[in-house]
């Protein structure tokens, strides 16, 4: 049945209302599924590591520390400071290693190399391995995620 | 291709228009026990909803004696909704047996496993035992003190059975005690075998409710006229999606006010703690179990129950067999025999909570 200036028949309107409320119920039931289904993992914020297990005496020496379900390396350079990298490669989320004889990172997986600064020098990589920021205070060694914009 | 086409590819191939036909010719009778039909499906609709819970429960449940309890915990606290989930996967068990109650005691009353539908009884039998073995399984899974120390229990009673007691105990505890070997063992019964087993006789069950019609009740076949009818699709189907959805609403609001919580973490060594009781749907059997005495005729009461329970559910698969009288007949003993059933186990459980 329509109207007679009416845009569309009364089944029409009754069966969008209907089907329009069954959407929304239905989306009500997709969206907790949907965000139940993907764990609530994050990574790590900062991860503190004691000083005296991480102190690195020789130049071009280097440890593997645990970032949150990711290895990190912490390596000590020639002029005496600390860089802690990301120890995953950047193309396709391989762990990396560090060759100290070489002076590169190698990532096994697609035959990706990295200089000892962490840049991509051949290989797949699109881009330099991620490093984070440390932060020593007395006894810790403290490492900071960088913010994106950095 | 237009939508015509594909219609006929499809019909081509699969020949699903035969069933779509007996659906829309299929006819749901009206009368004023109607309204026990919409039991089965209502059953059918927390299935599902078990189904697609178990199955998000499975993303992040680990089976193991060191994990589980730490699992759950972390589901409900951090998964997000992981709560809510856990919460409906508790309450849509809880009314999906209440209603496998009320739909087989319907059953009863009206007398509609009667020739011809004593296998439609017995198979639902069956279906009850693999429901309560979901929940009897299921209750273990999140390994705290209260689930440990009631499958202690509830794999201790089968012993009492004579000669093959403490076999059956052994079977489904994967040792002399219950371990981390119960916990594996309950999880692949929980969802692998009882699933399988259920999905088949399901499907027996259902093909029978099909191929025999909507039993009608002896008031209404006595008056030798046609019934009025809905027809089974849409009409009745319509019908009973309003029921669902009151259903579905009911469950999520429990779910949400009243959320299954988890008790501290089962300890093997640990003494257990006071006031253990089972789910309510076993509390009858559980009261029954500590009515009898130590002794009674030289063997032990334990055994002497159940014996007893288990001839009670010997003569309840053979009902259709027992009362084989033709549809016409009241049957007003087996309705007696119905009624002080419920009596008797609604006293029971309510006594046990005492």
């Amino acid at each position: 049945m329509k109207f007679k200036d009416s845009l569309i028949s009364r089944r029409k309107f009754l069966n969008g209302v209907l089907g329009g409320w069954l959407a929304a119920l239905g989306a009500t039931i997709i969206q907790p599924v949907i965000k139940f289904i993907f764990p609530p993992y994050q990574e790590p914020e900062e991860v503190i590591l004691p000083a005296a297990e991480y102190q690195l005496n020789q130049p071009n020496s280097f440890k593997v520390f645990r970032w949150g379900n990711k290895p990190g390396i912490l390596k000590r350079n020639d002029d005496g400071s600390l860089t802690a990298f990301v120890a995953v490669c950047t193309h396709l989320d391989c762990n990396v290693t560090y060759l100290p004889e070489q002076r590169k990172f190698y990532c096994a997986c697609h035959d990706g190399w990295y200089d000892e600064q962490g840049r991509n020098i051949a290989g797949p990589p699109p881009q330099p391995l991620r490093t984070l920021e440390i932060i020593e205070e007395g006894e810790n060694i403290i490492l900071r995620k960088r913010e994106k914009s950095a | 291709m237009p939508k015509q086409n594909w219609k006929e590819w499809w019909e081509e191939r699969l020949g699903l228009e035969s069933i779509f036909s007996f659906l829309r010719h299929k006819e749901v009778p009206r009368h004023k026990h109607t309204l026990w039909y919409y039991t089965g499906s209502a059953i059918l609709v927390f299935f599902v909803i078990q189904v697609l819970t178990g199955f998000l429960l499975l993303l992040y449940y680990k089976p193991t004696l060191d994990e589980a309890h730490q699992s759950i915990q972390r589901l409900i606290s951090e998964v997000p909704y992981g709560w809510l989930i856990r919460s409906i996967h508790h309450w849509s068990a809880t009314m999906m047996i209440a209603f496998v109650f009320i739909h087989l005691m319907s059953i009863w009353l009206l007398k509609s496993y009667r020739k011809p539908r004593e296998l439609t009884w017995m198979s639902g039998v069956f279906l009850l035992f693999i429901t309560l073995g979901f929940g009897f399984t299921g209750y273990l899974l999140p390994w705290d003190e209260l689930s440990l120390a009631a499958t202690k229990v509830g794999t201790d009673i089968p012993r009492a059975i004579p000669l093959v007691g403490p076999w059956i105990s052994e079977l489904l505890r994967g040792g002399a005690d219950v371990t981390g070997e119960t916990l594996t063992r309950f999880f692949g019964l929980h969802v692998s075998i009882l699933p399988m087993l259920i999905i088949f006789l399901l499907g027996f069950h259902l093909y029978l409710v099909q191929k025999q019609g909507m039993s009608v009740p002896f008031q209404g076949e006595l008056k030798k006229e046609k019934l009025p009818y809905h027809s089974f699709w849409p009409n009745f189907v319509l019908r009973e999606s309003i029921f669902w959805l009151i259903l579905f609403g009911i469950l999520i609001t429990i779910s949400v006010f009243f959320p299954r919580g988890l008790g501290n973490p089962a300890d093997l060594l640990a003494p257990t703690p006071p006031g253990i009781k089972p789910e309510w749907y076993f509390l009858f059997i559980f009261q029954t179990l500590k009515l009898f005495p130590a002794t009674i005729l030289g063997i032990s009461g334990e055994t002497f129950a159940i014996l007893f329970i288990l001839a009670g559910v010997i003569l309840f698969f053979f009902l259709p067999v027992i009362d084989n009288r033709p549809t016409g007949r009241k049957g007003q003993i087996i309705t007696w025999a119905g009624v002080t059933l419920i009596i008797y186990a609604l006293v029971m459980s309510i006594w046990s909570l005492l």
